[in-house]
Parts: structure tokens; sequence; C-alpha cells
């Protein structure tokens, strides 16, 4: 069950606190953490044994309020960041917050700067955003990034629902790693701009606000930062994903260091696909597609083609087209039509009660 | 200063803090619990089966299970079965790939087992009943987000014997990820199987609306297996029903006292009658119902329980051997349409039906019905009452006042019949002659206040607030609002017969879906407070793409809705029989001739089967996208024969 967005009203101006707390306190801690990490490269066992409470307080810092354009409706108008330089780098996911010329950074003490757009990757749903500040808290991509399996207590750090305001540092989530897959651009099952590995978080991470905040382990290992709200749209179930540091790092430091080039938008396919095979070309007729479920039964086999010497027979139920299940007569349609000329392709088949597998080729010509 | 800070931190860092430590052990621990489990725990894959009686509850992708004996048997939860699928899939936990036969349900406890031909699979070890504790750590485990390693939630058993006895409740995340799945203690022991699971309802899909919410729940896991000998004989265990029902459902406050027992039922043959109070079950004794339904919601059909029941100063014993399925509900009728203006004593008669028993004992209108089977009636709601108990086909004694006569006579009591007759007399107003001023009638747009959302909806210009309107909900298919041919068939019969018609709209949204029945409640209620809507004549239509959630919200609404008409549509799933506590009725119009509409005339028989009084009708397919003037005219008469009697 989810939350229901009900925080939306747009931020003024003066909700913002604009008292920064003094310097000198935070040019203190700033010293004294960079003690506490030489202590911790003497002792690398007790760094590991950092608290969740420590952690907190480390983290805290270094993830920003963003509040842009939006406000309307059901668009909220705030969101969350990563500072990744002590300059005033800072991540955060490409989303409509940005659509505004700028757009207003609040840092945990309370200062406001106005953050302009470096650059985005919007393939990745990556947007990384600049304030003219200096010797901030910032997550180091190269030297902290890490890995964590199922299990793993892990915290999110986002301004979810905008609860945090002026000199608040923003709302921490605990929870665990649920799983790591991949989120599969299956059409009409996500509408998630990014395709990839991602964490699967088990608590309520993901809601408004919360995109771009960032997850780490309980000792304050950086893992990935946080998705948008996400809706499988097949269970109605709502997903918390993350994606992982390490398919955002080089891409976020390109555009830092100004050698980016966006991937070219081979997405484009996607949109519009067009079905470059169907089931006859390997030699089957699938039963009449009628239904939104059709279960993709073969019909016929036609004699002397590839379907025929594999050993496909009439009746067989495809089940599998290589790992991927196949629901109904529209899906296997759909994964045959994507292969290219001279693909190798499994189908696994449920015959009686038994599976079978059989390999099959692309044509080369038709 | 500076350095004595630093020493300080340094020193907290050396000696570990406790706090760090013990984070760092319970992720072990909860990582090695799931470890010691992965192997049992399967992904299972469904192919093809049914559309949805509720599209989006159901789980279209892949679910968990959990081997329970070493020769292939698994177990899993029954929600992902409810579209009965044409195939199988089960993938082990070593990446074999095997088809599987659904064997048999627990229909009490939700609960599916399947086979698979495996040998020598691991079977996981239970946890004992006696070491459950509110409080320990308690770990889902699923397999269907990623088929390498299992998805793992952490949380603590939340509270014991809920769900009337049957299952855990654990603020662990459960949901169509891990449903089927076990739920682990941190000892890789498994507590029970999760499973969505209502207390309020039953049913595979019944709380699934809770998913992810901190509130999930597990079938324990001895009690699986301790069934496990009987499923495999692929029967269904069902749950057991005895027949008898109570005056109220507010569980907490209500007193086991009975109130209606169901003809032909085992607490019938087993000589219990009305009024009797149930002072203990099993030997337990109950003083409140709920304490009975917690005794009763882990009995199954074909176990006997013992009743000690208190008749008038005498304690009595009964052996009621309990049924899985109880003969169906019909409602009785006498085939009169009350007056429904308020009247001082009796049911007034409005109009007699054509060869109803009323028309053949030779009813009149203005007849003043006062007395059924030596019961005193003062208005409808007694009489319908009355009616509840007796069977279509009894005899019964009336005292009908006519004019300065009081007669008596004796109608044999029938069904309600799947026709709706070529004229159904209007019930005239008689609400107060002056309108208030400021009340609005006619056509009306507004927005529901807190859920952003559009509706239109019709006040019949005769509306007076003394005078309750029967009240239609029109859900419109998807990609058609249609509110210029609903308003055209509707408001000559709105006027007529005293119909508000509500019409909410999609506004933008993909279709509608389980997540507005919030919608549609608010939405009567928003209603209600403006207008005086009468008890007992709520409809909701659904046409289309928009029928299962019309059905849905009937189903899950009985409270809300007392008809449902389904325009244009296939046959429903799975739906439960109809009861004298919620009495629902149904019309279904199917225009023109389709593969669906051929699948009807069946559907209507087991509809009837169930209880549910049905309408079928078939018409021509018109060119209107909305039935004609003419069509729609016999379901606003269905409307209003809503509160005959």
């Amino acid at each position: 069950m989810k939350m229901t967005s009900s925080i939306q009203h747009d931020m003024t101006i003066h909700d913002l606190h604009q008292r920064p707390r003094s310097r000198k306190t935070s040019a203190w801690v700033l010293v004294c953490f960079g003690l506490m990490l030489a202590c911790g490269l003497a002792l690398p066992l007790a760094v590991q044994a950092q608290s969740v409470v420590e952690t907190v307080e480390q983290v805290s810092p270094k993830v920003v309020k963003i509040f842009g354009a939006g406000g309307r409706k059901n668009l909220y108008a705030y969101g969350s960041g990563i500072l990744v330089s002590p300059e005033g780098h800072i991540a955060t996911v490409w989303s409509h917050i940005l659509d505004g010329e700028s757009v207003t950074v609040v840092l945990d003490d309370g200062r406001r700067f106005n953050g302009r757009i470096l650059g985005a990757e919007p393939q990745l749903d990556l947007a990384v955003l600049k304030i003219d500040a200096e010797d901030l808290p910032y997550f180091d991509l190269d030297a902290s990034t890490s890995d964590a399996g199922p299990g793993t207590t892990v915290l999110a750090f986002s301004n979810v629902f905008k609860v945090a305001t002026g000199d608040e540092p923003v709302s921490v989530i605990h929870g665990v790693i649920a799983a790591k897959t991949r989120l599969a651009a299956k059409r009409g099952v996500f509408e998630a701009p990014y395709s990839g590995p991602v964490y699967v978080v088990d608590s309520v991470t993901n809601n408004s606000g919360a995109a771009g905040g960032v997850l780490t382990t309980r000792d304050g290992r950086l893992l990935g930062m946080l998705g948008k709200e996400l809706k499988n749209n097949v269970t109605h179930t709502w997903l918390n994903y993350v994606v992982p540091m390490s398919e955002l790092k080089s891409p976020i430091q390109q555009i830092v260091t100004g050698n980016f080039k966006p991937r070219s938008s081979d997405s484009a396919e996607s949109a519009v696909t067009v079905r470059r095979y169907d089931p006859r070309d390997f030699g089957l007729v699938l039963i009449p597609n009628v239904v939104a479920r059709t279960p993709a039964y073969i019909d016929r086999v036609v004699p002397g083609t590839q379907a025929a010497q594999a050993g496909l027979k009439v009746d067989d139920l495809v089940v599998f087209v290589d790992d991927r299940l196949v629901p109904s007569c529209a899906s296997l349609l759909d994964e045959l039509g994507q292969l290219e000329p001279g693909d190798p392709v499994t189908l696994v088949v449920r015959r009686g009660d038994k599976l079978e597998t059989v390999q099959l080729t692309a044509p080369r010509n038709r | 200063m500076t350095f004595a800070l630093v020493m300080s931190l340094g020193l907290t860092l050396a000696s570990a803090d406790p706090a760090a430590s013990l984070e760092a052990q319970t992720d072990r621990a909860v990582q090695q619990a799931v470890a010691l489990v992965s192997a049992s725990v399967v992904r299972i894959d469904t192919v093809g089966g049914l559309e949805q009686l509720e599209p989006g509850m159901a789980s279209a992708g892949a679910t968990t299970g959990l081997v329970v004996s070493e020769d292939g048997y698994l177990i899993s939860s029954a929600f992902h079965f409810v579209s009965k699928p044409t195939s199988i899939l089960v993938t082990l936990a070593d990446g074999r790939r095997l088809p599987a036969q659904l064997v048999a349900t627990d229909r009490q406890r939700m609960v599916t087992l399947l086979k698979v031909a495996a040998e020598r699979l691991p079977v996981p070890q239970p946890a004992p009943r006696e070491s459950f504790r509110v409080g320990q750590w308690a770990i889902a485990v699923g397999r269907t987000l990623d088929v390498e390693s299992p998805s793992v939630s952490v949380g603590i058993v939340s509270a014991l014997n809920r769900v009337w006895g049957k299952a855990l409740q654990t603020d662990a995340k459960v949901s169509p990820v891990n449903y089927g799945g076990p739920l682990l203690d941190i000892d890789g022991r498994v507590l029970g199987v999760l499973a969505p699971l209502s207390p309020y309802e039953s049913g595979e899909t019944a709380g699934v609306e809770w998913y992810d919410s901190g509130i999930g729940f597990a079938i324990p896991f001895v009690d699986v297996l301790a069934v496990v000998d009987r499923l495999k004989s692929g029967d269904d265990l069902l749950p057991g029903l005895m027949g008898i029902s109570f005056q109220t459902k507010d569980l907490v406050r209500a007193e086991p006292v009975i109130d209606k027992i169901r003809f032909g039922s085992p607490a019938e043959k087993a000589g219990l009658k009305e009024k009797d109070r149930i002072t203990a079950v099993d030997g337990q004794p109950v003083v409140r119902l709920a304490e009975m339904k917690h005794i009763m919601g882990v009995k199954y059909a074909g176990e006997t329980v013992r009743f000690t029941i208190k008749r008038g100063d005498q304690s009595q014993e009964f052996d009621v051997p309990l049924v899985g399925e109880l003969a169906p509900f019909q409602p009785a009728v006498l085939g009169i349409l009350p007056v429904r203006a308020p009247s001082e004593t009796g049911v007034v008669v409005r109009a007699v039906l054509p060869e109803s028993p009323a028309a053949k004992a030779g009813l009149q209108p203005q007849d003043r019905l006062v007395e059924i089977g030596s019961t005193a009636v003062t208005n409808a709601t007694e009489l319908h009452e009355a009616l509840l108990r007796l069977l279509p086909g009894t005899e019964v004694a009336c005292q009908v006042q006519r004019g300065d006569e009081k007669i008596a006579v004796t109608l044999t009591t029938a069904a309600i019949p799947n026709t709706v007759p070529a004229t159904v007399p209007a019930q005239s107003p008689f609400g107060m002659d002056e309108r208030p001023e400021k009340l609005a009638t006619g056509q009306i747009n507004e927005t529901l206040a807190g859920h952003d959302r559009p509706y239109w909806m019709y006040v019949p210009t005769r509306y007076r607030p003394d005078e309750p309107l029967s009240l239609v909900l029109f859900l419109h298919p998807t990609l058609n609002p249609l509110e210029r041919e609903v308003l055209a068939a509707w408001k000559t019969e709105c006027e007529l017969r005293g119909i508000l018609l509500l019409a909410p709209k999609l506004d933008g949204q993909p279709g509608w879906s389980p997540n507005d029945l919030e919608f549609l409640s608010d939405l009567i209620g928003h209603v209600k407070e403006n207008y005086t809507i009468a008890p007992g004549r709520t409809v909701v239509i659904g046409m289309e793409t928009s029928a299962p959630i019309a059905a849905l919200f009937a189903f899950r609404q009985p409270e809300l809705v007392n008809g449902l008409t389904l325009i244009d549509t296939k046959p429903l799933g799975q739906v439960p029989e109809n009861t004298p506590e919620r009495l629902l009725s149904l019309y279904v119009m199917v225009r023109g001739n389709s593969l669906e509409g051929a699948k009807w005339p069946q559907a209507i028989d087991t509809l009837q089967k169930l209880g549910y009084p049905t309408v079928f009708s078939q018409v021509e397919q018109a060119d209107s996208p909305y039935p004609t003037a003419e069509q729609n005219a016999e379901l606003a008469r269905w409307v209003d024969l809503l509160d005959r009697l």
C-alpha cells in the first residue's frame, strides 16, 4: 500500500529558512571528519562497524532538497539530490522539476542556492546540477560506491513528501535490499524511463519527492540513487527501486568534467516495434490469437521447415523464449518479432507433462 | 580540544560500537536464515487463464512456492490460481524448470498444493507453534523479482491467531511478489506461508489491497503440513459451514444468538432453533460472536462441532456436522410493491405484480397487510424480514385490512421471477408541496473534493427531501463517457420513478481499477449527505470495460449496493453465494449476438444456483452506443422492483 501524495502544494520562498548555520561549525565538522577518515584507514575493521546513528550523521549533509517546476495537479514541485563534489555538483533524477529555467537547492543547514542544469542523460533518468558553493560535504564517487545483496540493511535519504524544509536534514527510511534485479522495459508492465539493473528495497522509499535521494548501507557506503514512483501495471503494485551508482558513476563524472556525450537514442526503435519475424518464418502456425491471454499453442507445423526439423509438434505450448516466460500468443509474436537475422533462439515447449527445449535460428533471407 | 575530540572519536571506532556490531550480526543472521531455506523456495509462472473478475488485483506475473514434501509437492498461495491458468511452470532453486499440476486447494486457509515430477526436494524445517512470539524477527522470502536469489523483506511477528485463528501477522512486506513464499524466523525455520487474507472477506484476492502496508499474513507452516496429505488426494478442503446467521455484523458487541437458520442446513437438521443462545463451542465458552468466529475460522467441512446452547432456561448440546456447501438461499416474495410513503400501520399495497402469489390470492392496491404468519408487521422492513425466514413455496396466513374490513388470506410465497413485468406502476410523488430553496435538481456537474474527480448526476425535479430516491450509479466504458446518451435514456425514467442517476467520470485515468472503489464509496456517501436515498434501492451499472469494477464494487460493498447491472460484457468469474445478510439482484443485458453473449445463459444458471435473482435480457443491437430508451425502460422498471415484497 502506498501513501497518497497529498502533500503537493508548491513550495514558496517564505517557507525556506534563510539563516545559515555558523560556517565555523561546518568547518569544524569537516576537520574532524577528515581526521576520522584518517583513523579509519588505520583501523579498517572499526570503520566497517559504523552504526546507523553515525551513518545518518555523516550522510545527511550530503543530500539536498530541490525545488523547481510543477505544483499543479499531480505534479509535485520538489525532489532530492546527492552532492558529488565539494564545489556543488549534484546528481539527481531527470524530471519535470527541472523543466524551468533554474531550480532552488537547499542544503541541510538551510543555505539556499540557485542550481543550473549542467547536463542530463535521459536514458539513465539522470541529471547533474551545479550550485556555486565550495567546501561542501560530498560523496566521492571514486572511493565510496559499493554493492550489497538481498537482506542487507539499507538507509534511504530523501526529501520524501517535502517533509524537510529550510535547515532540516532530509528524512531517513530504513529497510533491507529485497532483491537485485533488472527493470525490464517490458511493454505495458513498467512505465519506467530507465531499464537496467536495480536494487529493490522492501520499504516504501519511492514516494513523491524521494527520487534523486541516496541509498547507503548501514555503515554509510554509497549504493545508488532512489528512483521515481513506479507501478507495475500488471499487478498494480508499487515497486521501490534504486539505480546502482555503478551505472551512474561515469556519466556523472563525464558531465562534471564536461566530456559527456549522450548515448545515441537507439531506444527509439523500442517505441515503435516493427515485428521483423513472425512464427511462420520458422514454420509455425499458432492458434488464433483471440483474447488477451490466449496461450501460445502450436496449431500447425509446416513440413520441411526448421520447426518441423527441430521436432516441434501440434499442440505444443510455447512457454519460454530464451529465459523469458511467454504468457500469451501476443508475447511470443513480440519475442520472435524482435530477433535479428541469424539470431539463435531457444524455445521451451510444454508437451503433455514434459518440457522440451528446441533451438531455432532467425532466417537470414526471407 | 581538537585532539581530545579526535581521540574520543578514534576510541569509539576502535572499540567497535556495540550498536554497530549488533546491526552487522543481525544482517548476517537474516542472510543466513534466507540461505538456509533458499533451496526450498521456487518460482511459479502461469500461462493463459481467465480474464479476471477483479482486474488488476490478480497476479499476472510470477509468484512463489515452497517445497512441502521431497517427492515434488509444493505449496503456494491460492491467490495466483484464481484465473485457472492453462499451464503452471515451476523453476526450482537449482534452475530446473518443470511443468506443474494443480492438485487441490485449501479454501479455508487459501493455499494451493502443486505437484512437479522431481525427487529429493529439500523440505524446510517448520517452526513449532510453541515458538511463535509476537515481536520475534520475521523474514518474508519470495522468488519472483530474480530467479537467481530470493527476495527478502525483514520485519517482526505482529500478532498470532489472526483472521479467525488462521494466520500469523507480520510487518514484513508481503505482496504478490512473495505470496506463496515462506515467512522465516531468525533461525531459518518456516513460521508460515505468505498469503493475502482479510478478516472481513474470503476469496482468493481478499486482502490483496493490504500489500506492502505493514499488515501481512502467513498461514502457520505447521498447519499447512498437517493438511498436505489430505490435499494430496486431490479434493479441495472447504471451510465448514452450518447455516446460521446473526442479527448484527458488529462482531465485537454481537451476542451469539441465532437469528436465522438456513433451510436444509446442518444447523436445522441438528435441531438448532432461531433465538438459541450459543454458550460454548467444542467446550470453549463463548460470550461474543467474535469468540465463536475464532473457533469456527479453522474448522473444515466434514468436521463435527459441539454447540452448547441456552434455549429459554434450558441448556442443551448439539453435534453439528459441518458441510462445504449450503443449499442456496432463495429470497421469497409475495409479489407486491409497497406504497413508499411512511404508513401508520401495516404495509400498504401500491401494486400487485401479475401472476404473483398476491395476484393469485386476490390482493388489491390499497390493501393494508398487517400480519404474516401470526407476526404483526408495521412497515415494509418488518415484512421483508419476515419473508427472509420463509422458503419460496411456503403457505403463509396473512391478515389484510381492506377499507373497514379485516380479511384473512393464505398466500404461497414464490421465488423472485427472472422476468420484468411489462408495466410497473411508479410511486406517485408524496413529498411536501414546496421544494426547499437552494436544492439543486436537474443535471449537475461537480467534482468530489478529496479525490479531485469529476462526476455528473441527474436529480429528478420532483425530488423532495421527505421522498427518498432510488440511486443508479453508472460507470461508463473506458473511452466513452456516453453522457448525452445515458441522460437521454434515463431522464424520463428518473422523473417518473424518482431515480437519482450518478455518473462518475474517468477523467483521463486509463481505466477503472480497484483503486477507484474508495472514490465510488465516498461519492455515494457524498450524494447521500445531500439527498435522501432509499435504503435497498441502489444499483450500479457496468458496461463493457467498466463491468468488472461495477461487479467488484457490488460484491465488495453489499451494504451500499442492492442491484448490479451488466451491459455487453462477458460472464463474471467466481462469485460468492447470495445470503440473506446481503441480498444482491442482477440484471444482465446483452445486445446483438456475440460470442460473449452466448456464454451468458449458462452463467445465469450458475448465478441463480448461487441464489442471485437474475434477469437476462438479450436485445437487438441498435446503432446507439448506449441501449435505446425502450431497452433501458425495462432496466428502469427492474430498478423500481428492488423493494418488492
